[in-house]
């Protein structure tokens, strides 16, 4: 779908007989294949962007009991359990750090990623009336799920800075690469993401892959561990996982480590060249949604 | 509003309502191996509209009718952008306000106010023209006090009524109705009603489908009969009506 403002203006006298207030006018016209994607639109429409994320974010803390509270119990259950099974039963050593910062670091943008790309993969398909009822730019759908786990992100934060103080382990300079990473890590959930979520609609399958795809995600992330344990010749590998720069470089920022540059690079690469195929194949399977959701 | 030549396809599927990988796979085999006929066992094509032409001028209320499967709510989902088209073109002037079911997107657990704000930033409203708009809003639906009350304590009627406000409240260029004035008690389907001739009145499209032959007849000032995706008859509503009935209740009487 395209629009199109004041322009393709039926020539004949017809035209004449409309209202000169008018000024907007759609074409709508068959389109196949890979199209780009509509800023104009997208802009057009971004206050709607907030007002799922606001809707989202309100229902879940109204309709559950403790609210809030499960953005920060996630997290800090996650850092206890994974604290003593992997940091004191299996010793997996911390880069000199104490074991909960070093692994709760690590989850910090790891559950962000992990619980936004669950969310968003199945927006789509959990939100079918959205998309046969009405029209609007439906990257919005899997977008403000991604939106939704920054708010959780922003209160699991808070815990670190508890934790940060409790074991006394202060950032350095390099803090200042926070925001940097938390745009990237964004870029990437929403690359997956808006890809698992054109991809359900089509195939169901993915409602089971995608849990199953996370867990396994997590291993393959330096998450309980670091990749300094890494056999030196197998690290380029694990560097084609964005996760593994970017887990890396908050690590580096927030418990003032020195940061791999070489892993961040390749990182912003493979995330990018991620989001671009995840809206190309988003914007082309888009016009059939409506039809096969 | 204009649509030229518009075509719209669906591919029916016989085996699975959902596709699976598994189902790709096995259809990818079976071309392999089956070259001659191609799809012929899996699935087929339905054309749900064909050869559609139609223009539609501000000022007129258009009344869609036909039988179930014929085409009317397709036709309104492509002009509102909903479905994509297979061939033609759609042009539509100005803003255009689609309402197939009421309150899409409303959420149980939010107050009925709350899910103003979002349905009405859903069917394009910017965050200030829905806070213009509010107080209208819920002295048309009738919800009193009960507008601050979670949407799930409503009645059905009660949301039918606050989303058809929002609806009508987005002021739209081209009003788009899918079989709704049947919502709410009578006096709210009066009130609806000479909501149709106030857009008339002022210069705007309305396009309706609908089953009723009363509604067609009362407050459209044209009709349109789909059947099986083509228009049969398009002119004045009485007239479209009465072949209209004379079809479907023909062989009944013979």
């Amino acid at each position: 779908m395209k629009l199109d403002a004041n322009s393709g203006f039926i020539a004949d006298a017809d035209a004449g007989s409309l209202p000169p207030a008018v000024s907007t006018v759609t074409v709508i016209q068959p389109q196949r294949g890979w199209r780009a994607v509509d800023a104009r639109e997208l802009w057009l429409y971004h206050e709607l962007l907030f007002f799922l994320i606001w809707r989202d974010i309100k229902v879940r803390y109204k309709q559950t009991v403790i609210g809030a509270a499960w953005a920060i119990l996630q997290p800090v259950c996650t850092m206890v359990i994974f604290s003593v099974i992997f940091g004191s039963f299996a010793k997996i050593p911390s880069d000199g750090v104490p074991y909960p910062v070093f692994v709760y670091a690590g989850l910090l943008p790891w559950l962000f990623f992990a619980n936004a790309v669950s969310q968003s993969s199945q927006s789509l398909v959990a939100q079918s009336q959205l998309l046969t009822k009405v029209y609007f730019p439906r990257l919005f759908i899997p977008a403000s799920s991604i939106g939704v786990g920054l708010v959780d992100f922003s209160l699991s934060f808070c815990v670190y800075l508890g934790l940060m103080v409790w074991f006394a382990h202060l950032p350095g300079l390099s803090v200042l690469l926070l925001p940097g990473l938390l745009f990237l890590t964004v870029l990437t959930a929403l690359g997956v993401g808006i890809f698992l979520a054109s991809i359900t609609v089509t195939y169901r399958d993915f409602r089971i892959v995608v849990p199953f795809m996370v867990q396994v995600w997590m291993y393959l992330s330096p998450v309980v561990y670091s990749v300094t344990i890494v056999p030196e010749q197998y690290r380029w590998i694990m560097a084609l996982n964005p996760m593994t720069g970017i887990i890396g470089g908050f690590r580096s920022a927030l418990l003032n480590q020195p940061v791999d540059w070489n892993a961040l690079g390749i990182s912003t690469i493979i995330s990018s060249t991620l989001l671009i195929i995840g809206v190309a194949n988003f914007r082309r399977t888009e016009r059939r949604f409506a039809d096969i959701v | 509003m204009l649509a030229e030549n518009l075509a719209i396809s669906f591919q029916i599927r016989y085996h699975r309502s959902e596709v699976t990988i598994r189902e790709t796979f096995v259809r990818l085999l079976d071309r392999f191996h089956r070259n001659g006929h191609r799809d012929g066992r899996w699935s087929q094509v339905f054309w749900a509209l064909q050869d559609v032409n139609l223009a539609v001028y501000p000022g007129e209320v258009l009344g869609i009718v036909g039988p179930n499967g014929s085409g009317k709510s397709t036709l309104l989902k492509a002009l509102a952008g909903i479905l994509g088209a297979d061939h033609g073109r759609i042009e539509v002037h100005g803003r255009i306000g689609c309402l197939m079911s009421f309150g899409v997107g409303f959420k149980a657990n939010l107050s009925g106010r709350e899910n103003v704000f979002v349905n009405g930033s859903i069917l394009g409203l910017s965050q200030r023209e829905v806070a213009e708009r509010i107080d209208k809003i819920i002295e048309f639906s009738e919800l009193g006090d009960f507008i601050d009350a979670p949407v799930r304590t409503y009645s059905s009627g009660m949301k039918g009524r606050l989303g058809f406000s929002i609806a009508i409240h987005i002021d739209p260029d081209v009003l788009l109705l899918d079989e709704i004035l049947t919502v709410g008690d009578a006096s709210f389907r009066a009130k609806a009603g000479s909501i149709l001739d106030r857009f008339r009145g002022s210069n705007k499209t309305v396009i309706i489908a609908s089953h009723s032959m009363g509604l067609i007849q009362k407050r459209c000032t044209r009709a349109v009969w789909l059947d099986r995706g083509r228009i049969r008859m398009d002119g004045d509503p009485s007239e479209v009506a009465k072949a209209y009935i004379a079809e479907t209740e023909g062989p009944k009487k013979a």
